[in-house]
């Protein structure tokens, strides 16, 4: 589903100096597996989760989603894929202050064109699933931070994306409630999605397909 | 979403737009009072060829001059393109006023009905309550609509002039201009007004050494002009034929009155500039802030699968709603702040002026500045990648 070649990329420090971050990453997820990158903070594994997710462009190398390279694409059509194929989860959540957690939901589908009833009425059963389904008309600072992830999930798979992005997505949270996450994202790998998994908590890698640490800019399998 | 939440989200934003625009619609409102103050004197004085007797008498009003005898108004009548000459009384109600601030002084007009309105552009002035008095009447008045507002007076109202009660049987429509102050009162009553505030043309009737008769007492005359004549060249044709007149040309009386309210047009234009720049800058940038503030948010977005284009429209929508309804906002507070000083501090004398075209344009303007900074700012704001509009916002 997901294949990654040669990433490169760098910041620059405000000396000017090049910081290079990710220094020639390959990377292949199938669909069903979780793949988690490990490393300590500052190595990376946000930007390269940025880079995979189309989120900021790389230097250099190549992504691919199925036949696409989707790296090569303009700006249109790689927002267009982002919404097709990918779906984020992020570890302060990202949810819409100004929106309610079924509405949050529903944005996902928004752009893609897909709203509708039936999407309303997926989103309700999804938010039914993780648990949150009495909070749907709540404001995202009315509800816990569990809560927000939950639904954060929901808005991340409503459109059955085929890739699962999450940076980080039990960082915030205590362990029922990260263990509740994860285990929601095993079951999107087991329903056929491809899932990779930023963490440094040691829960995440289990039931994982693949463990990378990410050093140096590289990818090492652990 | 609600529409009313998006807004209510925006509130702050709605307030500031508001405030931006009220100050841009009231001064731009008391511009508007002055314009029209000089237009409407500016057609007055076109509509007419006005003369006055050669002196520095009392008589007063537009034209300083002397007393207009009846014979030298029949000689006016007979000059070749004069189309009729109504005789005029015209006085300052209270003469202790200075006579300089005639922008803002109440007269009393008399007007001869025995003889059709010459002025071109005011056969007859617009009654809003009663009527226009007529050719007969005695002891009636008929009055402006800022003197019937700053004194309470309506139809069948009374007022005292010199010790005599005139019933007011009309108020004018608000005119915006010169006679908005007028009482105006048929010709008899006005010379009688004339004796009893000229202590010295009590005096010289009272010696009969001077032969007058009531038909002289005029302060001036509006004259009009034949169909396909040139008023300047019948104005001209007056001074050279008829001796001991003081005649305006429409055209020299026009420039007058607009070169001695230049200043003010000046004056006012410049805080009109001033409060487009300042109003139009505090509109953008609180629209632009409003945008910058939810760079995540768009970031989000962009997560999601929005392209430039969705965004664009998206914010485009809102600003639109937004500008509009602050825009409307700030129109309101403007008419009710207009509206509390015209009846309050100004004392029932109208400051302001909200014409549809001030009004249309101050929302129209503000509408589309306001898009047009959203747009800047959502440009700004999708140049950066989604993931570093997460960054910046969180």
């Amino acid at each position: 589903m997901l294949r990654a070649a040669g990433l490169v990329k760098s910041y620059r420090a405000p000396s000017g100096m090049p910081i290079r971050v990710l220094a020639g990453v390959d990377l292949t997820v199938k669909g069903g597996e979780i793949v988690v990158v490990a490393g300590p903070s500052g190595s990376g594994k946000s930007t390269l989760l940025n880079v995979l997710g189309l989120l900021e462009d790389g230097d250099g190398g190549e992504v691919w989603f199925e036949d696409t390279r989707v790296s090569a694409l303009g700006r249109s059509a790689r927002s267009q894929a982002r919404g097709r194929y990918v779906g984020f989860l992020f570890q302060s959540f990202l949810l819409l202050p100004s929106l309610t957690a079924l509405e949050n939901v529903l944005l996902a589908a928004r752009y893609v064109g897909r709203s509708g009833a039936a999407m309303r009425r997926r989103a309700r059963e999804l938010l039914a699933e993780v648990g949150v389904a009495d909070r749907m008309d709540h404001f995202p600072a009315q509800l816990s931070g569990g809560e927000q992830q939950r639904v954060a999930f929901c808005r991340a798979v409503l459109n059955d994306p085929p890739l699962l992005l999450a940076d980080e997505p039990t960082g915030n949270l205590d362990d029922a409630n990260g263990a509740v996450i994860l285990g929601a994202l095993r079951g999107r790998a087991r329903a056929g999605a491809a899932v990779v998994v930023v963490s440094h908590r040691a829960e995440a890698a289990a039931g994982a397909s693949a463990l990378y640490r990410l050093r140096g800019g590289v990818l090492e399998s652990s | 979403m609600k529409p009313l939440r998006v807004l209510r989200g925006y509130l702050f934003t709605i307030i500031g737009i508001a405030i931006g625009v009220a100050g841009l619609v009231a001064l731009g409102a008391m511009s508007e009072r002055i314009v029209r103050f000089i237009e409407g004197g500016d057609r007055f004085v076109l509509g007419q060829i006005s003369v006055a007797g050669r002196g520095m008498g009392m008589g007063t009003g537009f034209t300083a001059g002397g007393l207009l005898p009846a014979a030298t108004i029949r000689a006016i009548a007979e000059v070749p393109g004069v189309s009729g000459v109504q005789a005029q009384v015209m006085l300052p109600l209270d003469p202790s006023t200075s006579q300089f601030m005639t922008l803002t002084q109440e007269l009393i007009l008399g007007v001869d009905l025995a003889v059709p309105m010459p002025n071109r552009h005011y056969r007859a002035l617009p009654v809003r309550a009663g009527r226009f008095f007529r050719d007969g009447d005695r002891r009636v008045a008929v009055v402006g609509a800022s003197f019937a507002a700053s004194r309470g007076l309506g139809v069948g109202g009374h007022i005292t002039l010199e010790g005599e009660s005139f019933e007011v049987v009309g108020v004018l429509d608000r005119m915006l201009t010169a006679p908005d102050r007028f009482v105006m009162v048929p010709i008899a009553d006005a010379r009688a007004q004339w004796v009893a505030k000229d202590r010295l043309l009590r005096t010289v009737l009272a010696s009969g050494g001077v032969p007058l008769t009531a038909a002289d007492l005029n302060t001036g005359a509006a004259v009009g002009w034949l169909d396909g004549d040139d008023p300047d060249a019948v104005a001209l044709r007056i001074r050279e034929r008829v001796p001991g007149v003081n005649v305006q040309l429409p055209s020299e009386l026009s420039r007058l009155l607009r070169s001695s309210t230049a200043f003010f047009s000046a004056l006012l234009a410049g805080i009109g500039v001033l409060a487009f720049v300042i109003g139009g800058l505090s509109l953008a940038n609180t629209m632009a802030a409003a945008v910058f503030e939810r760079i995540r948010d768009f970031g989000v977005k962009r997560a999601l699968g929005a392209t430039d284009l969705q965004l664009g429209l998206e914010v485009l929508t809102e600003s639109l709603a937004v500008t509009l309804v602050g825009g409307l906002a700030g129109i309101g507070l403007a008419l009710v702040l207009g509206w509390a000083i015209d009846g309050t501090v100004a004392r029932a004398q109208q400051l302001f002026h909200f014409s549809p075209r001030l009004l249309g344009g101050a929302l129209t303007f503000s509408i589309l500045l306001g898009a047009a900074a959203a747009t800047y700012a959502t440009a700004r704001v999708v140049s950066v990648s989604p993931a570093e509009a997460i960054r910046r916002g969180s």
